[in-house]
């Protein structure tokens, strides 16, 4: 079936054979947007966030027909040139380590702003899992927005 | 000044020589040897070790440091860029570091790529990179010298990458010396930067990967797109050792299905070289062929020994091996069961003990702990018959990754292009080229370009776990809280043992490193290792045997502290013998404010140890323990690497190992039933995630005034593990009077969904 979606402002038209497909598989593979990352497929480790009508969404476990006629943004879609607020933080305190969990996470960070969270109100919206153990620099990172 | 031992090589360039060869492509090129650290061969006494380096100064002015390490988010690539601007005398910014790719660099032996296991890129490159930073500027400088016409060094100075000459005030900038230098025979030896002068090394300097890395640009294996690219997805038999019966039929709308098989020098354990122990669906999309993946079914062989594959078994074995194991002798076949004298003698060791007021007789257990990389394995490679392979890979490995594909594809290493990519995690997993030896079976198979992923379930239950061990100690104490004696044996799976080395008369040094040379004053000791026998596949975990023995060692000892009724920073403090181990004990006590008691209801824990050249002390404190689980709210540690590059990126690493050696101590376990693997995804393996993170306080002991080449430099990157488990169970006794003789503290602790 052939389907329209909203990403990062743009309408993009994706083919797939199987409505189920999560909306993480047809960003990765179907659209390039690689940003999005797969780390469990089970809602548990919130890698594949991304903000569908300025909610958080896990995007591994999102039917992609349920996200046709919604506002998807990605990582590549939060800011030109890591402009995002948070972004800039996260250069500020050297957040990420291996840095996989992170697109997650910052996109959990702008949803928190977007749904009016502040300083270290956000961290407890965003439980994201990070193996690299990055928790202590993201709790002083947000301090700042 | 120190200056530099090596001898460079002049041109013309031999490939694969050792040394310095100066290449003339685009500006001014230093080719170069960096230390190779393989573990493996590092136990064996193996060397490893052709140019592995590159370091060009274009005519433009840009300084290119190609490297084949691994970035998997230790900053090491930063580092290096760091030690270089230091001696080359240029602006950190200036330093833009590449991944080495082998094959295609402008001097392509075999291995262009060095190993990144061991805590080892910035350690063990430290005077390398300096050497070959302080040989490039000089070369620089001569170019120089030679175009004022005034060979007088000390008419010259050197300051961000520009070279002045003092007499005529001109000043010459290395990219417009860079055509000259090139012609010019490197000199043999340059001074060196004295520590004093130092303007990046010992400074928190920003990492060069992170901006990557907040805006989804960063590539990491998984991330791989290769026009014309089909997608593979890995199902594995389930259980260990088991293989496949028939190859079965295409599902619906996948291309084929590749029966994979284990290639020689890949396999551990239950992995026998040539056994199909997987098959790989190829399909149009992640998506559909993961799903086609889990609805196909597979019959398979399952080894009849496998009914016996469960904990309790290796358990109850590695008990018995701790009371009693027939032990090594020379030429002998030391079948898995044997014991290994690592250091010290059981008999003088029995006799002391015998002796003693007090006696600690105690088992401790560890389990198999999965790696859980955030980014699952994964490859992508493109073959064409006969003619080329290009592999993608997030490897550790490199070198490993190219010889592999050499011996797979028949293909010479001209031919071959790897590619690392950043890793979302290695944490030792993705040392092992098994996931890289399937990508590119499945490759050849069918002709087109591959990618190929491990679900997270395959990633979870095939992996090549921490060994399980049983430890039992036995320690003595007189009237007075002295030692008389100390005898520990680490019952384990052989790490070197399934990666084909033949243990000599000590054993695994992997298995028993952080329980040995250690600087108590023990009296007469025993140190021992028993090879468990024990198939399941083991591997290079995080910190590796200092994770397992400094649990056993140091809650031993805090046993005996509170046997002896003494304070247990107090009583380690009386029995340490090294200075430097004593500042860092210190150092993590008045951190964590040990003087002062803890507020109601929290207790601490101490412990030290040792692991990669490097001695670590960490305090833990606790409260709010209940059946199934606690608060870990304080962690303090302290670390002596001897010298510290870049701080900032020291203390992440350290936080980043805290949390590994926290979410292993409270909940990490994999466990198996019949050969098969329980723990399928992060649900059943439960991790601390952002409001669980206590606050962790860093102290870095300060770098020497003027280092000492001679000294070794310790690693950072899994120093923060071993320590906290100890810790941990010694502030639970202290809290609670139970004394945690087995990890993980909570087993079967589960995680929900976000
Ligand atoms: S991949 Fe979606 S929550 Fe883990
Ligand atoms: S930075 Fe590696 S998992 Fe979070």
């Amino acid at each position: 079936m052939t389907l329209q979606l909203n990403v990062n402002g743009i309408n993009q038209t994706v083919t797939v054979s199987d409505g189920n497909m999560p909306l993480l598989w047809v960003l990765r593979d179907l659209l390039g947007l690689t940003g999005t990352k797969y780390g469990c497929g089970i809602e548990v480790c919130g890698a594949c966030t991304v903000m569908v009508d300025g909610q958080p969404e896990r995007s591994c476990d999102m039917d992609v027909t349920s996200a046709v006629g919604k506002k998807i943004v990605t990582i590549e879609g939060l800011s030109a040139n890591q402009s995002h607020p948070a972004q800039k933080a996260w250069i500020a305190n050297q957040v990420p380590q291996c840095g996989f969990c992170q697109s997650g996470v910052l996109m959990s960070v702008a949803c928190a702003m977007k749904a009016g969270h502040r300083g270290s109100q956000i961290m407890s919206e965003v439980q994201n899992l990070c193996v690299c153990g990055t928790y202590q620099r993201m709790k002083e990172a947000v301090k700042a927005l | 000044m120190s200056t530099s031992p090596i001898t460079p090589t002049p041109a013309p360039a031999t490939v694969g020589r050792r040394g310095f060869i100066s290449a003339v492509a685009g500006g001014f090129t230093l080719s170069f040897v960096v230390p190779e650290f393989s573990r493996i061969a590092e136990a064996e006494g193996a060397t490893l070790g052709q140019v592995n380096a590159w370091l060009n100064v274009a005519t433009d002015g840009t300084i290119t440091l190609t490297i084949g390490s691994s970035e998997m988010g230790q900053g090491s690539f930063s580092g290096l860029a760091q030690i270089l601007a230091e001696d080359l005398m240029v602006d950190y910014a200036r330093i833009k570091t590449v991944q080495g790719v082998p094959s295609v660099a402008p001097v392509a032996p075999v291995g262009n790529s060095i190993n990144t296991v061991g805590s080892s890129v910035t350690r063990t490159n430290f005077w390398k990179m300096r050497d070959a930073a302080a040989i490039a500027r000089e070369t620089l400088v001569q170019a120089a010298m030679n175009s004022k016409g005034d060979q007088t060094r000390s008419n010259y100075t050197v300051a961000a990458g520009i070279v002045t000459h003092a007499t005529t005030n001109t000043q010459l900038s290395y990219g417009s010396l860079a055509a000259a230098a090139a012609l010019l025979t490197p000199p043999t030896v340059a001074a060196l930067v004295p520590d004093s002068q130092f303007r990046l090394i010992g400074k928190t300097m920003p990492r060069q990967d992170i901006p990557a890395k907040v805006d989804g640009s960063a590539k990491y294996g998984l991330d791989v797109r290769v026009p014309g690219m089909v997608y593979a997805v890995i199902k594995h038999c389930p259980t260990f050792g088991g293989t496949m019966k028939t190859l079965p039929a295409t599902p619906s709308g996948m291309l084929t299905v590749v029966p994979t098989k284990v290639w020689a020098g890949t396999g551990r354990g239950t992995e026998v070289a040539d056994a199909v122990n997987a098959v790989a669906v190829v399909g149009p999309n992640t998506w559909d062929t993961w799903q086609a993946a889990r609805r196909m079914s597979v019959s398979w062989n399952i080894p009849a020994a496998a009914t016996n594959w469960n904990d309790a078994a290796f358990v109850a074995t590695g008990k018995d091996l701790a009371l009693a194991a027939p032990a090594y002798v020379a030429g002998g076949a030391n079948a898995p069961g044997t014991l290994y004298t690592v250091e010290g003698d059981a008999a003088s060791t029995n006799t002391a003990l015998a002796g003693a007021a007090k006696i600690i007789d105690a088992t401790y257990t560890l389990p198999y702990v999965a790696h859980a990389c955030m980014e699952v394995l994964n490859c992508t490679v493109s073959y064409v018959a006969g003619t080329s392979c290009e592999i993608w890979a997030p490897t550790q490995g490199g070198k490993a990754v190219l010889q592999l594909a050499m011996a797979i594809t028949g293909l010479t290493a001209d031919k071959i292009i790897v590619h690392t990519m950043y890793l979302g995690g290695g944490l030792g997993r993705k040392w092992e080229s098994d996931f890289v030896s399937q990508a590119i079976q499945v490759a050849m198979a069918v002709g087109k370009p591959v990618k190929l992923m491990w679900p997270r379930e395959e990633d979870f239950t095939r992996d090549q776990y921490r060994p399980m061990a049983v430890i039992r100690g036995r320690a003595g104490l007189d009237n007075a809280g002295n030692f008389v004696g100390f005898s520990y044996r680490n019952v384990s799976p052989s790490l070197l043992g399934q990666r084909g080395s033949v243990l000599g008369p000590k054993g695994d040094s992997q298995g028993i490193e952080g329980a040995n040379d250690l600087p108590y004053n023990f009296g007469p000791h025993v140190v021992e290792w028993v090879s468990h026998p024990s198939p399941i596949p083991v591997g290079f975990w995080r910190s590796v045997g200092a994770s397992l023995n400094t649990f056993g060692v140091e809650s031993l000892i805090d046993e005996l502290a509170f046997a002896a009724g003494q304070d247990p920073y107090m009583f380690r403090r009386a029995k340490l013998t090294l200075p430097r181990w004593i500042a860092v004990l210190d150092a993590a006590a008045d951190l964590a404010g040990w003087s002062t008691l803890p507020p109601a209801g929290h207790a601490r824990g101490i412990a030290i140890g040792t692991a990669f050249n490097s001695i670590v002390a960490q305090v833990v404190e606790i409260s709010n323990v209940t059946a199934t689980g606690l608060k870990v709210n304080k962690v303090s540690i302290a670390l002596d690497c001897y010298l510290s590059v870049n701080p900032g990126q020291v203390e992440a690493q350290l936080q980043g190992g805290i949390v590994h050696g926290l979410n292993a101590a409270l909940w990490g376990q994999q466990t198996f039933v019949k050969g098969a693997a329980q723990a399928k995804n992060f649900n059943r393996s439960r991790m601390i995630r952002q409001g669980e993170m206590p606050q962790v306080s860093v102290k870095i002991m300060p770098n020497p005034t003027a280092a000492d080449r001679s000294l070794s430099i310790g690693g950072v990157g899994e120093l923060g593990v071993p320590t906290f488990a100890p810790a941990l169970a010694n502030a639970y006794y202290k809290l609670t009077g139970q004394r945690k003789r087995s990890l993980p503290l909570f087993p079967g602790a589960t995680m929900s969904e976000l």
